[in-house]
């Protein structure tokens, strides 16, 4: 069963040598079980943070952060978390077939073969399992980390601009199949992402956040039906919505 | 290349056959070959000595180290605690422990213990360096699974610190032989290539000395090739050959009576250990001193502190001048590296070399061709410090950002106006470095000729104290001169912290 994401009344703040720096202020947001959820916004607006908060890597100076009610913390323990880096992060002493087991090694799981395969061939890296990340291109470590953070079969999955290394085709082709992947496993979603067209394209709901102090700005709705085509990118309301976002980023 | 080696051998060849330098102190290749032939049975003995303790203390040394080192990582508090001590082993310089040593213990032990302490530091700081700066991102994931700080140590900490640790390896294998040689000086049995030296020294036979000199310089080698060709096929990647000089920080913001008092115990460390090891050793308070019975040998009527004073007053400022011109020297080349990159590439093999040349077996070398007055310590200072300073220097320079360097190119700006604007004060952080490695060489260089050539400073007063079994001489000289180099490298440290924060800039290793 997915499980739902729950912030409220998060704040958390950083000092330095500027003096303080609100990176979240007084941030609630709920994400429905199940849901695809884009999270944007410019540098700086602490959509960083929330995603590090929500994965248990940071605590809140204020406010409850929950994942199906539990605190991020356990709900990681429990196995009940995934998440995909904005770099691939992957150890470069493992293969592909095992930098994508890691999950189980730190979860004390028994490492599940057959589902590692299923998830080297769902990601279209088949052949590649022995190879080092070394040897691989950007596009294919950027698939091992999102097959890794399928791994556990994650109730909530965390995306912290996963693709934002890669060139525009390749990202197109990524957000394709990362809808696929998504529209099989239906797990609780959260992207981080600098992509306005990319959180339209994949997001039933796109959070827009603001910075100085980071909060949020604007919820906006996605209504197209899945699944959603490469040629929904050249269409009159795709270009309505992507104006729509730019403007809500822009202070709108 | 092989063609300018053969060059030089024939230069070398020839300056030999006539006798050109000092009277004939540098022998000529064949005549070094001959002697070698001649003394082939007494070789492998020797050699055989001196790789025992080197190899023993090698494996304790490193295994100790990598121990701590793990522990520095995970307990900052531990790191604090434990920086007198270890700044204590880097700096202290060996040959003054080594007449120590050699009254507290008997056999190969005080051979093992010099080479486990040459390599202890390198070791250490750098599994220290390798656990702390794991990926940051890959520990993220291990956190983000629930993983807590033993399970990041093991799938990725340890892991990411093999080249690291396997970089330092290779520095410590030469410094495990030069370790176990200076024992043998201090008098630990009738082998090895050490005892062999100073055997030697008496008959005028410069072929013999310079055999000697490289059978030892290429033991070290070897130690050094087999750890760089494991380090190679293991991690197939580069790590920088310079050796760290800051031990672990392990600084986190905490209340200032929590920082003071880990101060204190850290200062206090180094001579709980002192105190405890004596103890344990049950050794006779006649020849094992406490640093109380330290104070009280000072306080008889036996002018040792008149005697001390006059050594110090030759030995310091020599080292001082050795230093600033051993430095001066690497600085100058080091930015001439910069306009010409050539520079490096024709130096850095022979930095390596006499990185790997074990002091020792440079000293009686030395000592041929300038005699024994003072400028061979001015000799022997600059050569132990001048490579090191070097390497850490020009691998700093040339790390500068390409882009910083382009921006004044791109205003039309001259390559002195670029080493002016950009590198000079970039180089900052490896000037430091350096003269932190320095300062604790330049007094093992200025003692080991001391002891060896000139009769004069400290390193004699060690020397001739050993003779008169004058205890309380052998230890205060021995403390003093750990705490000097410890005390000089606190100032360069105190100057480097207040320098480096005005640029806004951070240490380098």
């Amino acid at each position: 069963m997915p499980v739902g994401l729950s912030l409220s009344g998060v704040s958390r703040h950083f000092d330095g040598r500027g003096g303080r720096v609100a990176a979240l202020s007084g941030v609630s947001l709920e994400v429905a079980p199940g849901a695809f959820t884009a999270l944007i916004g410019p540098s700086g607006c602490g959509k960083s943070t929330l995603l590090r908060l929500a994965v248990g890597l940071d605590l809140p100076d204020a406010g409850r952060v929950s994942v199906g009610g539990l605190s991020p913390a356990e709900a990681a323990r429990k196995g009940l978390t995934g998440i995909a880096f904005q770099d691939a992060a992957l150890l470069p002493w493992r293969s592909v077939e095992d930098n994508i087991a890691l999950p189980f090694d730190v979860l004390r799981r028994p490492h599940d073969a057959a589902r590692i395969a299923e998830l080297i061939a769902l990601v279209g890296l088949t052949g590649f399992e022995k190879a080092l990340p070394g040897e691989l291109s950007g596009g294919m470590r950027q698939r091992v980390a999102i097959a890794r953070a399928l791994v556990n079969d994650p109730e909530m999955l965390f995306l912290d601009e996963p693709f934002g290394a890669l060139d525009q085709i390749l990202r197109r082709q990524m957000n394709v199949e990362l809808q696929r992947i998504w529209m099989e496993s239906r797990t609780t979603t959260l992207l981080v992402t600098h992509g306005i067209d990319e959180a339209i394209f994949l997001a039933d709901r796109v959070v827009v956040m603001a910075a100085r102090p980071g909060r949020i700005a604007r919820v906006i709705d996605i209504p197209f039906p899945r699944p959603r085509r490469a040629e929904l990118f050249g269409t009159p309301e795709f270009a309505a919505l992507e104006a729509e976002i730019a403007g809500a980023l822009d202070g709108h | 290349m092989a063609i300018r080696a053969i060059l030089a051998l024939a230069l070398w060849e020839l300056v030999g056959r006539l006798a050109l330098v000092a009277g004939g102190a540098l022998p000529a290749p064949s005549a070094i070959a001959i002697r070698f032939w001649a003394d082939r049975g007494d070789y492998p003995m020797h050699v055989w000595a001196t790789m025992q303790g080197a190899g023993i203390g090698f494996l304790i040394g490193n295994l100790v180290a990598v121990l701590a080192g793990v522990l520095f990582a995970v307990s900052p508090v531990a790191a604090r605690l434990a920086r007198g001590v270890n700044i204590a082993i880097f700096a202290l310089p060996a040959i003054a422990i080594a007449p120590i040593l050699t009254l507290m213990t008997t056999g190969m032990t005080p051979r093992v213990i010099l080479a486990a302490l040459g390599c202890y530091f390198v070791t250490m700081t750098a599994t220290v360096t390798g656990i702390t700066q794991a990926d940051a991102r890959m520990r993220d994931v291990i956190r983000a699974y629930g993983g807590g700080r033993l399970a990041s140590l093991r799938l990725v900490e340890l892991r990411s610190a093999v080249p690291q640790i396997l970089g330092a390896l290779r520095i410590a294998a030469p410094a495990a032989v030069l370790g176990s040689i200076l024992a043998e000086f201090g008098g630990g049995g009738r082998f090895g290539l050490g005892a062999y030296l100073i055997g030697s020294l008496g008959r005028a036979d410069p072929a013999r000395l310079w055999g000697i000199g490289l059978a030892a310089t290429v033991l070290a080698g070897v130690g050094y090739a087999v750890f760089a060709m494991i380090a190679a096929r293991v991690t197939a990647s580069t790590v920088a050959v310079t050796v760290a000089a800051t031990p672990p920080a392990g600084d986190a913001p905490r209340p200032l009576w929590q920082r003071a008092a880990l101060a204190a115990g850290s200062v206090l460390l180094p001579f709980a250990v002192w105190w405890g090891l004596i103890a344990a050793s049950g050794a006779p308070a006649m020849i094992a001193k406490t640093p109380m019975a330290l104070v009280d040998y000072l306080m008889l009527p036996n002018k040792a502190g008149e005697r001390i004073l006059d050594a110090l007053a030759q030995t310091l400022p020599i080292t001082a001048v050795g230093i600033a011109l051993g430095l001066g020297f690497a600085f100058a080349l080091a930015l001439g590296s910069v306009l010409r990159p050539g520079i490096v590439r024709a130096f850095m093999p022979v930095a390596l070399v006499t990185q790997t040349m074990p002091l020792v077996a440079l000293t009686p070398l030395l000592v041929l061709i300038f005699g024994r007055g003072p400028s061979v310590i001015l000799w022997i200072t600059v050569s132990v410090t001048f490579f090191p300073a070097f390497v850490t220097m020009a691998q700093g320079l040339q790390m500068v950002a390409r882009s910083a360097l382009d921006v004044p190119r791109a205003y039309g700006a001259s390559p002195w106006t670029v080493l002016r604007l950009v590198s000079i004060p970039a180089s900052a952080p490896y000037v430091f470095a350096a003269l932190r490695l320095a300062v604790p060489r330049a007094l093992l260089g200025v003692m080991t000729a001391e002891w060896l050539a000139t009769g004069t400073g400290l390193g004699n007063l060690l020397n001739q104290s050993r003779g008169y079994l004058d205890y309380g001489m052998i230890w205060t000289v021995a403390v003093l001169s750990v705490l000097l180099s410890v005390f000089f490298y606190q100032v360069v440290v105190w100057i480097e912290r207040r320098v480096l924060a005005r640029l806004g800039m951070t240490t380098a290793a």
